[in-house]
């Protein structure tokens, strides 16, 4: 396949087929027995771009006319243009800036992909290849070099329709895990092209999957969070966490909401109250327990740590961000504690850092610091005999490789877990659960069982491999994700292989690992049932 | 032909200065950008794993001290070294390292042959018997970095081209351009390669040539030589127009992004930088932004 392939009017730029996926071990070690992956109704590829590799991930419809073909390719060049100025792009110019202009093609860094790996190294998901049809596009359209250039400079090629609608798509089929970035030799960082591509068909175009953005992150800031929930519904949801609590641990806890001027607001991903309250339940369980001051919002949005914007929007990064900040201001708590959310993590106290100036600069951490400060000074009474079964730690890219928080998580499972086992690689080398930039919510097609055969294969790899001595159903295991989307992920992981039924595979969070191991608490907390 | 060599020797330099500084100029002047960086940090104390501050409880209350000399060091290293590379990708490295070798001692040797003038014209004498242990030392370094560069580069060069061209991967995205430099940069070195081995086993004429440069009194040199120093020259016009900058430009990826862990404080130099950045109106025209607007104003307008 030739890079300039991409605009070529064919059917389909490439088919993911069973047998090229690279091998799981045992018990999925045989291709034959490999799910296959859902084909696309008649219906859905007369309707909706497809012919990139067979998968929908945003559904771009098809165009009716040339004219509208013209305007699509125009608004994505006019975007493009943008994207390249100080004034419309000042947040991410620098480095996209050197990515474009600095990378000698060594291909150093696809080996480092796991989606391209994990395909049978497909050349559509190189690394290198976007940024290369990208650079292309540039160099032609914008810089609008000669001929003889574009000949000498490998630059030639046709940008029409279809290069453009497949190149949206492509821009997700990398989970922003920027693992090849981190091998990069030269500081090049394809995963951010990715990212700026998505900002192009956003915040110019007006495209982007459904869930991040029309139930994303416009929902998060109409309705309060992505998930729906209103502030008045958190009221229930609140009610119902305590009667659980009681029913679980024998005791009434009050789980503190908008206490004026706590020393910490801290806030879940609310995925967490829909899909796993357990974890929110644990966390109420340790602080009350170990006496912290704390508070959640009720606010709009204070009630929801997520920020879809990092994955595709700068304005809805902001607005999120901004939102976040004004509530922990408003509620005059001392800092904002970010619960096991990856992306959420580095939304808020990492890329919002440099958003929130002047009285929006609230101080703002990670969760994972203080419950390992708890956990390792004893604050609570802890017996690691009850965690006695194999557990692993899948590390969220954002909070590791993206932010540096590797040993918290860490030092907890060792304390409480004797069986706590490291997946390879791990820390920040890991491997992307597969769900990464978004990909864990988007439902959209058959876009979830591409995430589950191709971007998270190496993950689901890696999870066999680390339990391959215990890998029969009759020993319950455990994959300890500390954030909700890599927990989304895992979840569609193993039901799309059935591997808790396979081989007694559990996961959750971390905070349950916690509580479970709680001395005082009579009942396992853990109840290994599959939601 | 003497002055003609002599000049076009002077704008070569020029030339490759002032571009490499428009370009790193332009390089710098660009915004600051959201952070966006990647662990390890390699002035983290917890750099061994790839830990950060934010390990810690209440982290913004400790003030960092950031520590070039161990990221500058560990850049250094890999410039000479090419030890990502080399665990990567050996067969790649096998090319890549002598190339890069080559490149780095010409232009030493070039530098170096430039220092042999002036201290000629300071009234050293530059041989191997020289009376100066100055005049000795510089003899030697010229003839060796000449002598290596000249080997390596050429070694180099061929390896390069075979590994484009067996790889598929580098293959796939390499471009004519690509291999019309590892051709040109294997003339440059095979040019000095033969201009050493036949005429000028001293590397003299080079000093000669700079010590006239210096003095403005410029002097012939063989055929050979001559042929050597107009290609060197046509090397540094052309490097500004190749990805060569990455040698710098490396360091700034690395300080500037990879490694900018900077927290915005406020009342900061950062965080005055930064509510310029965001006072600029945005472009952007997707339905849901509300063009027109600042950044500032549009994160508080909902839509
Ligand atoms: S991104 Fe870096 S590692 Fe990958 S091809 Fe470019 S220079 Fe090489
Ligand atoms: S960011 Fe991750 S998924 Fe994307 S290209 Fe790089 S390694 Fe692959």
């Amino acid at each position: 396949m030739k890079i300039e392939d991409i605009s070529k009017n064919t059917e389909q730029l490439v088919t993911i087929e069973s047998k090229d996926l690279i091998p799981l071990p045992y018990p999925y070690d045989d291709p034959a027995n490999e799910p296959l992956m859902k084909r696309l109704t008649d219906d859905q590829r007369m309707r909706y771009e497809a012919s990139l590799d067979g998968i929908i991930a945003i559904g771009i419809p098809k165009p009716s006319s040339k004219e509208e073909e013209e305007v699509f390719v125009k608004k994505f060049l006019s975007g493009l243009e943008k994207l390249l100025t100080p004034e419309n792009n000042w947040t991410f110019l620098q480095p996209l800036y050197h990515s474009l202009e600095y990378c000698v093609k060594c291909q150093i860094c696809n080996d480092s992909c796991p989606a391209y790996l994990a395909s049978g190294k497909k050349e559509i998901y190189r690394p290198t290849y976007r940024a290369e049809v990208l650079r292309r596009i540039i160099n032609k359209y914008i810089k609008k070099r000669n001929k003889l250039l574009l000949r000498l400079t490998g630059s030639d090629i046709d940008l029409n329709w279809t290069l453009v609608a497949r190149l949206g798509e492509l821009a997700y089929r990398c989970t922003l895990c920027r693992k090849c970035a981190q091998v990069c030799p030269l500081g090049v960082d394809n995963g951010l092209i990715s990212h700026e591509i998505r900002k192009i068909f956003s915040q110019k175009m007006g495209i982007a999957p459904k869930e991040l953005h029309e139930l994303g992150t416009m929902q998060q800031l109409k309705a309060g969070s992505s998930t729906g929930i209103t502030p008045k519904a958190l009221g229930n949801i609140i009610e119902f966490m305590e009667e659980e609590i009681e029913e679980k641990i024998g005791r009434k806890i009050k789980i503190p909401v908008d206490k004026e001027g706590a020393e910490i607001l801290l806030i879940h991903n609310a995925g967490e109250f829909v899909s796993w309250p357990e974890n929110t339940e644990a966390f109420a369980i340790i602080f009350d327990i170990a006496g912290i001051d704390w508070t959640l919002s009720s606010d709009l949005v204070g009630y929801d740590a997520v920020n879809y914007g990092v994955w595709y929007d700068d304005i809805q990064l902001a607005r999120i961000a901004v939102k976040h900040a004004e509530i922990v201001k408003a509620l005059k708590v001392k800092k904002i504690n970010v619960g096991e959310c990856g992306h959420a993590h580095k939304a808020m106290i990492v890329v919002a850092d440099r958003i929130l100036t002047g009285e929006l600069n609230i101080p703002r951490e990670s969760a994972l610091p203080i419950l390992a400060d708890i956990v390792l000074n004893n604050r609570i009474k802890l017996d690691p005999e009850r965690n006695n079964f194999p557990v692993t730690l899948h590390d969220p890219c954002n909070m590791v490789r993206l932010m540096g928080i590797v040993e918290p998580q860490r030092q907890i499972l060792r304390k409480i877990c004797p069986q706590f086992r490291e997946m390879e690689p791990n820390g920040v080398d890991n491997y992307c659960c597969g769900g990464g930039s978004g990909f864990a919510i988007m439902q959209s097609m058959n876009f979830p069982d591409w995430r589950s055969a191709v971007s998270g294969r190496m993950k689901l790899k890696q999870i066999l491999e680390v339990f391959h001595d215990v890998i029969g159903p009759d020993v319950k295991k455990y994959v300890c994700a500390p954030c909700s989307n890599c927990k989304g992920q895992i979840r569609d992981l193993f039901a799309y292989y059935n591997v808790f039924e396979r081989c007694n595979i559990f996961y959750g969070g971390l905070v349950e690992l916690i509580v479970n191991a709680m001395v005082d608490i009579k009942k396992p907390f853990i109840e290994w049932e599959w939601r | 032909m003497n002055t003609f060599l002599a000049i076009l020797t002077y704008f070569a330099y020029c030339f490759i200065i002032g571009a490499y500084t428009v370009k790193i100029i332009k390089y710098l002047k660009l915004p600051t950008h959201l952070r966006w960086e990647l662990y390890p940090v390699i002035h983290e104390e917890k750099y061994a794993y790839g830990g950060s501050y934010f390990e810690k409880k209440e982290w913004w209350n400790e003030e960092k001290q950031k520590r070039y000399a161990k990221g500058i060091l560990y850049l250094l290293k890999e410039y000479f070294t090419l030890g990502d590379y080399l665990t990567r990708n050996v067969l790649y490295w096998l090319g890549l390292f002598p190339w890069h070798i080559g490149f780095i001692l010409i232009i030493a040797f070039h530098i170096l042959c430039f220092f042999g003038a002036l201290f000629m014209v300071l009234g050293f004498t530059i041989s191997s018997g020289s009376p100066d242990l100055w005049g000795r030392i510089l003899f030697y370094s010229i003839l060796i970095t000449g002598i290596v560069s000249f080997i390596t580069g050429t070694v180099g060069s061929i390896l390069i081209i075979i590994n484009r061209i067996i790889d598929k991967s580098l293959r796939t995205y390499a471009t004519p351009l690509n291999f019309l430099m590892y051709i040109f940069t294997l003339v440059v070195f095979i040019s000095g390669l033969y201009s050493w081995y036949f005429i000028d086993p001293d590397m003299k004429e080079y000093r000669e040539f700079w010590k006239g440069l210096i003095t403005f009194h410029f002097v012939g040199v063989e055929v050979g030589t001559m042929v050597h120093i107009i290609l060197f020259d046509l090397f540094l016009i052309y490097l500004p127009f190749t990805r060569s900058l990455h040698y710098i430009t490396r360091l700034f990826a690395f300080f500037l992004i990879r490694w900018d862990d900077e927290p915005n404080r406020k009342g900061s130099e950062l965080e005055k930088r930064l509510i310029k950045n965001l006072n600029q109106k945005v472009g952007w025209q997707g339905p849901h932004i509300g063009a027109g607007r600042s950044w500032n104003e549009l994160a508080r307008y909902d839509r």
